[in-house]
């Protein structure tokens, strides 16, 4: 059943609350189980509040329910916890729709038709249970365990750990995750020595250069950093803005600053020769704790070009200029201000990074922050401690798990496609189709909808059509559930037990503890209990893993660790981060609870844990190189395009160096490699514009385009409802007389959609965008049917170096629909 | 009436069992900082350079007494802060008894809790008190002791002073092997070498305690057997060196360091009469100090008779009239002074209205001394108390 806005609009005008709605014909809207409704028309009204953590995106903000005789009415957010402080998005204001919301699944199902058929038929949880647990264990008899893969989505933390017990202990080293921001760190990793997203000090920093960061809308926790940003009229922070489209992060900046796609890491060298060559970086941090700066000779006595000859030989603000479209004055300009501001932060994400040259332009970006000697250093960028979370004895592997896990990893792509990745979904989809290390016989799908979110959908399809088992924990069914054998929905994250901790980005260590403020609606199960009992069922090894019992434990048990360590303290109301400091200066910790208990008991109360103190880091933490500092001149880089060129027959041939090289796309040649420089996007230049998909906040991941509400608000800010729009610049529509509504098609050589034109001034010339989030052929009665999927007409091109999708690699051509 | 010497001391020592029982002590300094940051006493004041500037920083103004000399501080500069109040159009927090008793308690720990170390100092210590000839830092140093440079944990003063007793007679001995002079320490010189270790070693996790526990330090005085030498708060022993005599009012490391340089003595002395040298765990030594700290946090008791007359002599009396006759509340019938600190939230709250009162009728604001308040509390309790 599909849902049309007016439907939406007419159900829905005037009245609010999920309890007053049922029985007003607006079952489409919430589905409220009799039992609590009951409980609504006849309980006392009582009222209580819950708090808990939102994890309808990977932000992690404190939320607290309202409930009145234990039903759910209504959400805002919690103030005493650190990463929201009270604020919220709207999609989290909205997690009362997904709760209710009529298109979950309410118990375990098996299709029962062809994909897509909409067949189905329920199966009980013991059934479901048997059938995995026999396929799984019959596979560890074949000695397959490998063959069997888990494709997570965004978790983190401790439920990241529990579904890598889980492969572990079974035998497979198959666990990947899909996200959108999927293999975003491999620059830090080739400069830094890891990969750990660093945290920007945005309240203290006095000037703010973001190359394509939109992190008030599409960064890591976007109520965190509006909570940041709120103060930057009382600290006189000023905020530059380098994108393509104006985003909203844009729109709020001081300046935005208009750059071509694909340009982002030019223009970062252009920003860096005027930093070098007017002597404006920090000259005491490059010399102590940078390598490759200089001109450098190795141990062999061979003479290698630093970054500082390579900048100052290619990247004058001219040539810059010319490659960016940004003129030259205004990088001038922007570079003397980086320089002579301290402390001035650089951040780099979103467009920066999402084309093929992407980990490139992002080391290029972050050797600005190494210039500016930003590490670990007030206004900066710091890097955040685990939280002490306690450990469990390492898993004792059987002799068929210890088999399994030593096999080749399955998306590692063989041909070395993307070298310094572990998992590429494109690589991902070739092994599947061509079996190849081996056959994937089981596939878990937690989380997610790669199948929509993709850029090479119709690969991915074909791989998942191949496995023979496909379980997915959803509990809506979706494009990418569509293919699945078996659905063991999982609860919404207001009925269960959960941790978010340590939103990357965010500038504390802390722990945010989900606990269930409703029963479960309908007969879902925990993913992490349902692993806990698959492994039981298995026994032996793989159900010894596990000797906690649900998954409630399992955070309890974890947890302890970070009451014993005495760091930090539970986010309660009235202490801030002053007395922490105060009390850290003096070598004390908060201390407080007489036990682990009622710490517990505290930490339910009030949403969670945080230590805002940054534990004393030595440099060989902070760059964990093999030269222990940041490195310009990247060795890991050098190392693994080594291994590649002797794979393929060794240094005795240029040639063999030359297939490498082209294999990942780059046209540097010898030290010009290894450090940060600009490659050339291999655009399509028979057509004449750049499309670039952008995320709005309400669906920015494409998962909210079931909540009524949500699909009201995607196109508040483009006046567009319920539908897609492209944005093109004026000046460009003139071009092809193409007026503010019109209808147009959006073509690129994979294939065209049609949509309408929003005229705007907050994109630049000569390219056009399309939000994502929309365009959906599953995923419920609200998504379905409604706007156009930007990615499905995107090549399906990738970053050779990351493995990460160029989703602003494509051209495109306009026209108006006649 | 004249009582006999025995007879007073009797009643005095009862006087102070009682108080002991009445005033809960704080368990740890984060009640009442809550309770300072909620009630906004954060915007005016500083807490060690953290926070608001209209007011003094309050662990810089140390006038750490008893629970009523706080008091006596803070009623008599009650207009002042009024004033202030209405400047910043912030209205006066209104506080309950047990968010009073919290906010008097972190006021009291402020000082308990110590000053950051410096470095420098710290660093000029380690040599000047001779720690490099047993211990490695920096490169240099002896290899008796471990090495600093190479411990992956570090500790907080507290914690290095609770390590340096228990291996105490170790070291002694050690040092008397060597030839060495015992160091003693003093004011902030752990603190010192805790900073510079801090940073010198190698190791990036720090080992820290939580505040003390005074209620807890209390049990450890007797499981330790300190009070076979010392009274701790009140009862007769052998040596009479009554710790409420000593000033140990100062942070946790400064006291620390008084028993460390006590430490040659009592090892002396313990092993004379085969007493076995105490040693910490955990939180011991924290707890330990707290509760000594928290020896003067209860007031001594007052005497009622004066309170009579403090309370007609400073013009209570005016308005707190018996039966009600009067502006305010007959305090006869207010059944809440059961412990000073009702006795001073009652007074807080109040401040407010009664300041109008005296400003309409060109009155002045009655100053209170620490001695005056305790002896009207001693009024209140018992005399007007139904």
């Amino acid at each position: 059943m599909e849902i049309k806005r007016r439907d939406f609009l007419r159900l829905f005008g005037g009245i609010s609350g999920a309890l007053v709605l049922h029985g007003c014909g607006l079952d489409d809207v919430f589905d409220v189980p009799a039992s609590l409704l009951e409980k609504a028309k006849n309980g006392s009204g009582l009222e209580s509040w819950s708090n808990t953590i939102c994890s309808l995106c990977p932000g992690g903000c404190g939320i607290q329910v309202r409930s009145i005789d234990g039903v759910p009415v209504y959400i805002r957010g919690n103030r005493v916890y650190p990463v929201n402080q009270g604020g919220m998005c709207p999609l989290g204001l909205n997690a009362l729709h997904a709760l209710y919301n009529p298109d979950r699944v309410k118990a375990p199902m098996r299709r029962s038709g062809d994909v897509g058929s909409g067949k189905w038929e329920s199966v009980s949880w013991d059934d479901a249970l048997r059938t995995v647990s026999e396929k799984l264990s019959g596979l560890r008899k074949e000695g397959k365990p490998h063959q069997v893969g888990f494709l997570g989505y965004e978790e983190r933390g401790l439920m990241r750990d529990h579904i890598s017990r889980f492969m572990r202990a079974y035998g497979s080293p198959n666990y990947y995750q899909f996200s959108l921001t999927q293999n975003d760190t491999v620059a830090y990793q080739l400069l830094q020595g890891h990969a750990q997203v660093p945290a920007p000090d945005l309240l203290n920093a006095r000037l703010i250069v973001s190359f394509g960061a939109n992190f008030l809308e599409a960064g890591y926790s976007p109520v965190y950093y509006t909570k940041l940003y709120s103060h930057h009229q009382e600290r006189q922070t000023k905020y530059v803005q380098i994108e393509s489209r104006m985003s909203l992060t844009g729109a709020n900046a001081d300046q935005w600053i208009p750059v071509r796609p694909g340009t982002y890491g030019a223009l970062a060298l252009g920003i860096a020769y005027v930093v070098i060559r007017e002597e404006l970086y920090d000259k005491e941090f490059v010399r102590d704790h940078t390598k490759g700066f200089e001109d450098w000779i190795d141990r062999g006595g061979k003479k290698h070009a630093g970054f500082k000859s390579f900048v100052l030989g290619n990247y004058y603000p001219e040539r810059a200029s010319e490659i960016s479209g940004v003129p030259s004055a205004t990088i001038l300009e922007l570079a003397r201000q980086l320089g002579n501001t301290r402390p001035s932060l650089i951040l780099g994400d979103g467009g920066a990074i999402a084309n093929t040259n992407g980990t490139f332009a992002l080391m290029a970006v972050h050797s600005l922050n190494a210039l500016l000697g930003n590490f670990e250093r007030e206004g900066g960028i710091y890097f955040i401690n685990e939280p002490p979370f306690q450990k469990h004895p390492d898993v004792l592997e059987d002799a068929i798990a210890k088999a399994g896990n030593h096999q080749t990893p399955f998306a590692q792509s063989e041909d070395d496609s993307f070298p310094l990745t572990n998992f590429s979904i494109e690589s991902f989809a070739k092994n599947v189709v061509a079996g190849r290390p081996y056959p994937l016989s089981v596939l878990f799908i937690y989380g997610g909808n790669p199948l929509f979110q993709t850029i090479n959908h119709n690969d991915l399809a074909n791989a998942l059509e191949k496995i023979d088992l496909i379980v997915s924990f959803d509990s809506a069914i979706n494009e990418t559930s569509e293919y699945a054998h078996l659905i063991l929905p999982d609860h919404m994250f207001l009925e269960k037990w959960g941790e978010v901790s340590n939103v990357p980005s965010v500038g504390f260590a802390h722990v945010g503890v989900q606990h269930p403020v409703v029963q479960p609606l309908h007969q879902t199960r925990h993913t992490g209990d349902v692993l806990i009992e698959i492994a039981r069922h298995m026994g032996g090894a793989v159900g010894a893993a596990f000797p906690l019992n649900s998954y409630e434990e399992e955070i309890k048990f974890r947890m302890k660790g970070v009451y014993l360590s005495g760091e930090g303290a539970v986010a309660s109301q009235g202490v801030r981060q002053l007395w922490l400091e105060y009390l850290q200066q003096r070598g004390w910790q908060i201390g407080r609870y007489a036990s682990f208990e009622e710490f517990w008991d505290r930490l339910l109360e009030n949403g969670g844990w945080w230590n805002p103190i940054r534990k004393k880091r030595n440099w060989a933490s902070v760059f964990r190189t093999s030269s222990g500092k940041f490195e310009f001149y990247s060795q890991s880089l050098k190392a693994s395009v080594d291994r590649l060129v002797d794979n393929s027959g060794g240094r005795q041939s240029l040639h063999n160096e030359d297939l490498v090289l082209n294999k990942l796309n780059i046209s540097a040649r010898g030290d010009g490699v290894f450090v940060p420089h600009h490659e050339r996007v291999p655009y399509e230049d028979d057509l004449p514009l750049y499309l670039i998909p952008f995320h709005v906040l309400p669906n920015r991941d494409g998962q909210a385009s079931n909540l009524p509400l949500m699909q009201e608000m995607f196109g508040y800010s483009a006046n567009r409802y319920w539908s897609s729009w492209v944005e093109i610049h004026p000046e460009t529509a003139s071009e092809y007389d193409i007026a503010d509504q019109a209808w147009v098609w959006v073509e690129t050589s994979v294939g065209r959609v049609k949509v309408q034109a929003k005229l705007s001034h907050a994109i630049m010339p000569n390219v056009i965008a399309i939000p994502f989030g929309l365009g959906h052929t599953s995923s419920g009665r609200y998504a379905k049917g409604h706007g156009v999927n930007p990615h499905w007409i995107l090549r399906n091109i990738y970053d050779p170096i990351s493995g990460k999708p160029a989703l602003e690699a494509t051209k495109a051509g306009i026209s108006l629909v006649i | 009436m004249i009582l006999p010497r025995s007879v007073a001391v009797a009643v005095c020592l009862a006087g102070e069992i009682l108080l002991a029982q009445e005033l809960q002590l704080p368990q740890n300094p984060l009640g009442g900082r809550i309770v300072f940051e909620e009630k906004k006493c954060i915007e005016c004041h500083a807490v060690g350079g953290f926070g608001g500037t209209a007011g003094p920083d309050l662990s810089k103004v140390r006038f750490f007494g008893s629970t009523l000399e706080l008091a006596s501080v803070i009623w008599n500069h009650t207009p002042q802060m009024n004033r202030k109040f209405r400047q910043l159009r912030m209205s006066r927090p209104v506080l309950t008894e047990s968010e009073m008793l919290d906010l008097f308690g972190f006021l009291y720990y402020l000082r308990y809790l110590g000053e950051p170390g410096s470095v420098a100092r710290g660093r000029n210590l380690l040599e000047a008190k001779g720690c490099v000839g047993c211990h490695m830092v920096a490169g240099k140093g002896g290899t008796v002791g471990p090495d600093f440079e190479k411990s992956q944990r570090y500790a907080s003063p507290i914690y290095m002073v609770q390590a340096m007793w228990n291996h105490g007679p170790a070291m002694l001995e050690q040092i008397r092997k060597n030839k060495l002079s015992y160091p003693t320490l003093t004011g902030q010189d752990v603190a010192d070498i805790s900073a510079y270790l801090r940073q010198a070693t190698a190791g990036t996790t720090e080992i820290r305690m939580s505040p003390g526990n005074p209620a807890k330090g209390k049990a450890l005085f007797a499981e330790k057997r300190c009070s076979k030498c010392h009274i701790g708060d009140g009862a007769a022993k052998r040596i009479q060196t009554g710790l409420v005599r000593i000033d140990l009012k100062k942070g946790v490391s400064e006291v620390a360091t008084l028993m460390w340089n006590h430490g040659v003595v009592m090892m002396e002395r313990m092993k004379r009469e085969s007493v076995e040298w105490p040693k910490f765990e955990g939180n011991e030594m924290a707890d330990l100090i707290a509760y000594i700290y928290f020896l003067d946090f209860e007031d001594k008791p007052g005497d009622g008779q004066k309170g009579e007359s403090i309370f007609k002599s400073k013009g209570c009396v005016d308005c707190h009239k018996p039966a009600g006759a009067g502006r305010g509340p007959d305090l006869a019938t207010i059944k809440k002074f059961d412990t000073p600190i009702q006795m001073i939230q009652l007074m807080w709250n109040h401040a407010d209205d009664m300041e109008d009162l005296i400003v309409s009728g060109n009155k002045d604001w009655p100053q209170l001394s620490a001695k005056d308040m305790r002896d009207l509390f001693a009024y209140l309790r018992k005399n007007v108390r139904k």
